[in-house]
């Protein structure tokens, strides 16, 4: 075993780095009349504040995390205004929130990603929309879909549909943005019914201005609270009889008051056009995309479209107004199944209108739609539909484009190397999938349950390791089948915040139940790193304070599991022992490894400004560093496919007689000893080495090295 | 109605792509002009690629209302690359176009990790890249910015931002993008340093300087008649590899050693090709100087190898250096430096005791300690015992076969002698590493090699078969792509029909 690096904090004493979100803190504040400037999330959670939501709660996610986040920075304004901010375990706890809304007239926000946020909250969102709401409540999801989404890909309006909820998909433009938020808490109210507002990735990180106002602080709130509960009254029960009569009410009476409701305020909205027997019908959320592709065909500006800021419900009176008299229409929806797009088609139907539809008949039925997706599909649909549209000119232009994209992809002769995301530098998580990787060389190919996390990388290059990945939390359940059937045993990796969002109950209760032998590692990092390093329970404290909540060992210990064991995750050959016994002890019962080790991006950031004061001070301070010995090293890269570290590169061989490339560690090591630890347990070779730099040296430093380098000079030169 | 310009920025997670992008934004914002961005942030992690994507109307021009949130093929107007191979994924998703696009890039390449994972050099070819780059973009602005940066003394996004300010392609002044540094309020000498670098790089106002990558000599003294001997009987062309050679094995061994070498070589100079020559005395060279633990401890006690750890490591000044060497040889490393008999013994023992494989001795020394230095000097000190050791023994006997093979090949063709030659490169390594290399080696020597010189194939045919052979065996540690590619080749040998005795 060799050195570790210093500094590494006990997980009971992790917290949240710093990150600063001072700027979109002070955004926050603007009041009647000044421009805010910013991010498209940052303008929606300015927009739930001067809506005068009581409360705000959320489970972070790409791309919304960042509405909790800084309304957890923002507590002094939170505090002002009196609004709760619950940061939660899970969506499922997250929906229940709105719970709030059922019996008492206050409003609230929740957040989270969807698809899978909306999963994991669909219980509770059942039982919220059955009895419905009084106080406006607003569901905002980040629709994780398309290019840099990082789940399975399927649409919320599903949910929508299912739950008799209604769905925003504002344009994303921050005016219509900010205006659809305060829209959805009187829609909520006007019809009883929770609403949700999907916002894509690049709407969300989406750059503009709007004219704010003063936030508004609620009427019931924790600066005024409540004498007494609401009175009983069965009918906000979500239980029979109450849900037969609830079901009826949704659609006989909550739907016809939204559909007026969208129309009399103008959610949807109307672009002119020339035209008037062509059209077009747009999800708001496509909208961009759309005007650009007409743009581009030298049409913008001359095609009716309606821009469907609200995709559910439709308004059937709107739409019928619309396409009525028209030729065709097209509707630009993205994802599958075409939901809005057969709603237009049965209720034209039904109303005898004989416009001909076009949807994904010239648009593809799945897959994001792209500038190139929307262009190709509009250039078939006038093709179809209005060829007296001289398309010629911009036709060429398009295929040019294309065939100068074959063209440059010749010169480039096949695919470029990937980047799949990986492991930060110093990742604490790295170390136990290199000895996942020295195991299997010992007993042979093992079946490994990954889960949602930064170690899910590991199913990517240069670690290749994992067989599923079935939801957050999920990975010791997703064993549950293949262990009993498998002659080695299973290993399930979850991380902390998995364990606590889902894993500790569905994986762990369950095991233990029907006793399962399986193996879990738990990454014990201390935060949810993926999603931006926020709070869980076993980090020190929550926002508020520095108490930590619930220690992971501690609760295993408590449900009675017996094999047990902490280990340091840098140690890999402590993490190869201790899996060989793991995988071969005769206890029959669930075996557990906490692999411990802080987010290495966390301990940077926290002890970074650290050093650079203790340097400024002239205190001493030893920089750790690693290298390697090029003239040692014969360029086989075994190092690197058992590592992956990013710091970890090539560089061409000093040798002139060597053509291979040597390995070499660059200026972003962090002194994490991985690569050392990797070539000692794996037998690699003998080309690492650890440098200690003494900064602000002693006297007693600064005598010992000359000495030393004396001496060692007249050695070497000897 | 007035276009905007459009720009796609191509960035590595932790280039700082985002504060670029805001840069840019409130340069734009402050010069009243319409202006959107957004981005794929995607998991922050540091080795994905991401794009940021930017509109900015024109001066004069109302702000639009409509702005797109997605780059459109054939429509970008500037692209900006933190580095090489992301300019050139650009190019392949058909952003970058030669009517329109200004790219900006940096021209150093940060290896994906396919490149890196692979056994040999992995690395895409940039000749290609730079073909792409310049064919397929209207005009380019291309120099090393992590150099730059590194000059500066600031971070490469800065740079990036002093090049498209350099280029001219925005309506928008050097004044608006400095403040818009100052605005953000971080690093603000540095990044202004930075774009000042980068803006001179851009406007042709500063010479790149190019960095080295300089192959390091042997030093080593009193070989000049073993050079002189080399000069007066090889071809000019192979002199360079045959002098390194000398120089390596002399520091190596000792002078009778290199004049091993050049004996050896006299028998290939004399089948007549300059060309095979000059591989074979390189390969040769590193086969000779093999690497058993005397020569690891030569390497990490050599007189320039301390000044060399603290420039990799950017040790300051006189700062102190603690510097750990990692060890561990196992029993195959130890019966390597006994003579070959008791070598046997061990190794019997080992696998008799199932040791072998297993058992190693974890060794850590620091070398900057006076006797820390001095055990690997006295290891080092051992070369004089080198020839008697069981490594040495098995050596000389791999490299007399080896040579044999190429002499024996180069009268059938000199592509197949020149194939077996380069099939040295297979081994290298240590412990498991070396053991892989070698086993594959052998194997190639077994079935396509021996076979070969048997004449049951073209030599057209042997050399194409023993060059895609080392190809497949540097595909993957697992062997598997080894293991196809000899099947096929097998499979692809005409059965010559054998004698009828």
């Amino acid at each position: 075993m060799l050195d570790q690096p210093a500094a590494q904090l006990p997980v009971s004493q992790r917290t949240n780095p710093e990150r600063s979100f001072s700027e979109e803190v002070r955004a926050l504040r603007l009041g009647d009349g000044e421009v805010f400037r910013g991010e498209g999330i940052l303008a929606v959670t300015k927009a739930i504040l001067q809506s005068g939501v009581s409360y705000v709660g959320g489970y972070q996610g790409a791309p919304v995390s960042h509405l909790v986040d800084v309304l957890v920075e923002s507590q002094d304004l939170l505090d002002e205004l009196g609004v709760h901010l619950e940061t939660c375990t899970n969506e499922s706890s997250a929906a229940a929130l709105l719970g709030a809304s059922i019996n008492y007239p206050m409003r609230g926000c929740v957040t989270w990603k969807s698809i899978v946020g909306t999963n994991v909250a669909a219980d509770a969102l059942s039982n919220l929309a059955s009895p419905g709401v009084i106080g406006g409540a607003l569901i905002v999801v980040g629709e994780d879909y398309g290019e840099g989404a990082s789940v399975i890909q399927e649409r919320t309006q599903a949910y929508a549909l299912k739950s008799s909820v209604w769905l925003m998909d504002p344009r994303p433009s921050l005016p219509t943005m900010v205006r659809c938020t305060e829209k959805a808490f009187e829609l909520s109210e006007a019809t009883n019914t929770p609403v949700m507002m999907e916002l894509r990735i690049r709407a969300c990180h989406v750059t503009g201005e709007f004219v704010a106002k003063d936030n508004v602080p609620p009427a019931i709130s924790r600066n005024h609270r409540l004498a007494e509960p609401a009175a009983h009254n069965y009918d906000r029960i979500s239980h029979p009889p109450s849900t037969y009569a609830h079901e009826k009410i949704k659609v006989e009476v909550r739907q016809p008051a939204a559909e007026r409701f969208i129309v009399e305020h103008g959610l949807n909205e109307h672009l002119p056009g020339e035209r008037s027997d062509l059209g077009i019908i747009v999800q708001g959320g496509i909208t961009n995309v759309l005007v650009r592709g007409l743009d581009r065909l030298e049409v913008e500006g001359k095609i009716p479209t309606l821009v469907l800021n609200v995709t559910h419900p439709l308004a059937p009176d709107q739409i019928a107004d619309f396409c009525k008299g028209k030729r065709a229409v097209l509707v630009v929806e993205e994802g599958a199944p075409d939901y809005i797009e057969q709603a237009i088609h049965v209720l034209l139907r039904k109303r005898d209108i004989d416009t001909k539809i076009y949807g994904k008949d010239v648009l593809p039925m799945a897959g994001e739609y792209t500038a190139e997706v929307v262009t190709e599909g509009l250039l078939k649909f006038f093709a179809q539909s209005a060829n007296d549209i001289d398309l010629s000119g911009p036709r060429e232009r398009f295929e040019a484009a294309r065939a100068g994209r074959t063209e440059a992809q010749r010169l480039l002769g096949g695919p470029l190397p990937l980047r799949p995301p990986g492991f930060c530098v110093g990742c604490p998580e790295r170390p136990v999938f290199s000895a996942i990787k020295l195991l299997e060389r010992e007993v042979g190919k093992v079946h490994i349950s990954s889960d949602i996390g930064c170690h899910s990388f590991a199913t990517l290059a240069p670690f290749n390791l994992g067989n599923s990945i079935l939801g957050f939390g999920m990975s010791l359940a997703a064993a549950g089948a293949v262990a009993p059937v498998m002659q080695k045993r299973t290993i399930s990796v979850m991380g902390d915040g998995g364990f606590w969002h889902n894993g500790l109950l569905s994986g762990v209760a369950s095991s233990m139940f029907n006793r399962g032998d399986r193996v879990l590692v738990i990454m014990q990092n201390g935060y949810t790193s993926a999603t931006g390093a926020q709070f869980i329970p076993n980090t020190s404290g929550n926002r508020r304070d520095g108490e930590t909540t619930s220690d992971i060992a501690a609760t295993l210990k408590a449900m009675g599991v017996g094999w047990l064991r902490t280990i340091r995750t840098y140690n890999v050959g402590t993490m190869l022992k201790t899996l060989r016994e793991a995988m071969s002890t005769d206890d029959k019962g669930l075996k557990v490894i906490v692999a411990d080790g802080e987010c290495q991006l966390a301990r940077q950031r926290r002890i970074r400004p650290q050093i650079a004061a203790q340097l400024k001070r002239g205190e001493r301070v030893v920089r750790t560093r690693y290298g390697v010995d090029d003239e040692v090293c014969t360029g086989d890269h075994s190092c690197i496919r058992l590592s992956g570290c990013p710091s970890l590169v090539v560089k061409p061989s000093p040798d002139p007689l060597r053509s291979d490339p040597v390995a070499s560690v660059n200026n972003g090591c962090v002194g994490c000893g991985l690569c050392g630890e990797v070539a000692d347990a794996a037998v690699l070779c003998p080309s690492f080495y650890k440098a200690d730099i003494v900064q602000n040296a002693t006297w007693w430093d600064r005598l010992k090295w000359k000495v030393r380098s004396k001496v060692i000079g007249a050695m070497a030169g000897a | 109605m007035p276009k905007p310009i459009t720009l796609l920025i191509g960035a590595l997670g932790g280039d700082g792509g985002g504060v670029l992008c805001d840069w840019i934004v409130s340069a734009a914002q402050s010069r009243g002009l319409g202006v959107q961005a957004t981005q794929i942030p995607g998991v922050a992690q540091r080795t994905g690629a991401t794009t940021y994507y930017v509109e900015v109307m024109p001066a004069g021009a109302a702000p639009s209302s409509v702005l797109a949130l997605n780059p459109a093929i054939g429509e970008v107007d500037i692209a900006l690359a933190t580095e090489l191979l992301e300019a050139g994924r650009m190019i392949f998703n058909g952003f970058v176009t030669p009517d329109r696009t200004t790219l900006i890039a940096s021209t150093h390449r940060v290896l994906a990790i396919g490149e890196r994972m692979a056994m040999g050099d992995g690395s895409f070819d940039v000749g290609r890249l730079l073909r792409a780059v310049k064919e397929r973009s209207r005009e380019q602005i291309l120099f090393d910015m992590d150099q730059a940066a590194e000059e500066s003394g600031g971070v490469l996004n800065a740079v990036l931002l002093g090049a498209l300010a350099g280029s001219g392609r925005l309506p928008i002044p050097d004044g608006a993008f400095e403040a818009a540094i100052r605005h953000a309020g971080k690093s603000v000498d540095t990044n202004l340093a930075a774009f000042a670098f980068g803006r001179g790089h851009a406007r042709g106002e500063l010479e790149q300087a190019v960095r080295e990558h300089r192959k390091r000599q042997t030093a080593v003294q009193g070989v000049a008649d073993l050079i002189e001997r080399a000069r007066r009987t090889y071809p000019a062309t192979s002199l360079d590899v045959v002098e390194e050679g000398i120089r390596r094995l002399t520091a190596y061994q000792d002078r009778r050693y290199a004049a091993l070498y050049l004996d050896r070589l006299d028998a290939i100079a004399a089948l007549g090709s300059a060309e095979l020559l000059r591989e074979v005395a390189r390969h040769l060279a590193v086969r000779m100087s093999f690497e058993d633990v005397i020569r690891v401890a030569q390497a990490k006690t050599s007189a320039d190898r301390l000044a060399r750890v603290r420039a990799e490591v950017r040790a300051k000044g006189h700062e102190p250096l603690e510097v750990t060497e990692h060890f561990k040889p196992g029993i195959e490393e130890i019966a390597a430096i006994l003579p070959p008999a008791m070598a046997r013994r061990l190794i019997d023992w080992g696998r008799r005791t199932g040791r072998l494989g297993k058992t190693y001795f974890s060794m850590h020394v620091r070398t900057t300690t006076i006797l820390g230095f001095a055990r690997l000097r006295l290891v080092a000190g051992l070369r004089w015992w080198r020839p008697r050791t069981s490594r040495y023994v098995e050596e000389q006997a791999e490299i007399e076969r080896w040579l044999g093979q190429i002499r024996a090949a180069a009268p059938l063709g000199l592509d197949l002698a020149r194939e077996i030659a380069e099939s040295a490169r297979l081994i290298k390594g240590y412990g498991d590493t070396h053991k892989r290399g070698l086993d594959n080696y052998r194997r190639i020597g077994d079935e396509v090699i021996a076979p070969a010189l048997a004449g049951r194939m073209t030599p057209r045919a042997a050399a194409d078969a023993v060059a895609n052979a080392r190809v497949a065996a540097l595909a993957d540690p697992e062997g598997e792509s080894l293991a196809k590619t000899l099947a096929a080749i097998a499979a692809a040998a005409p059965r010559m029909p054998q004698a009828a005795e």
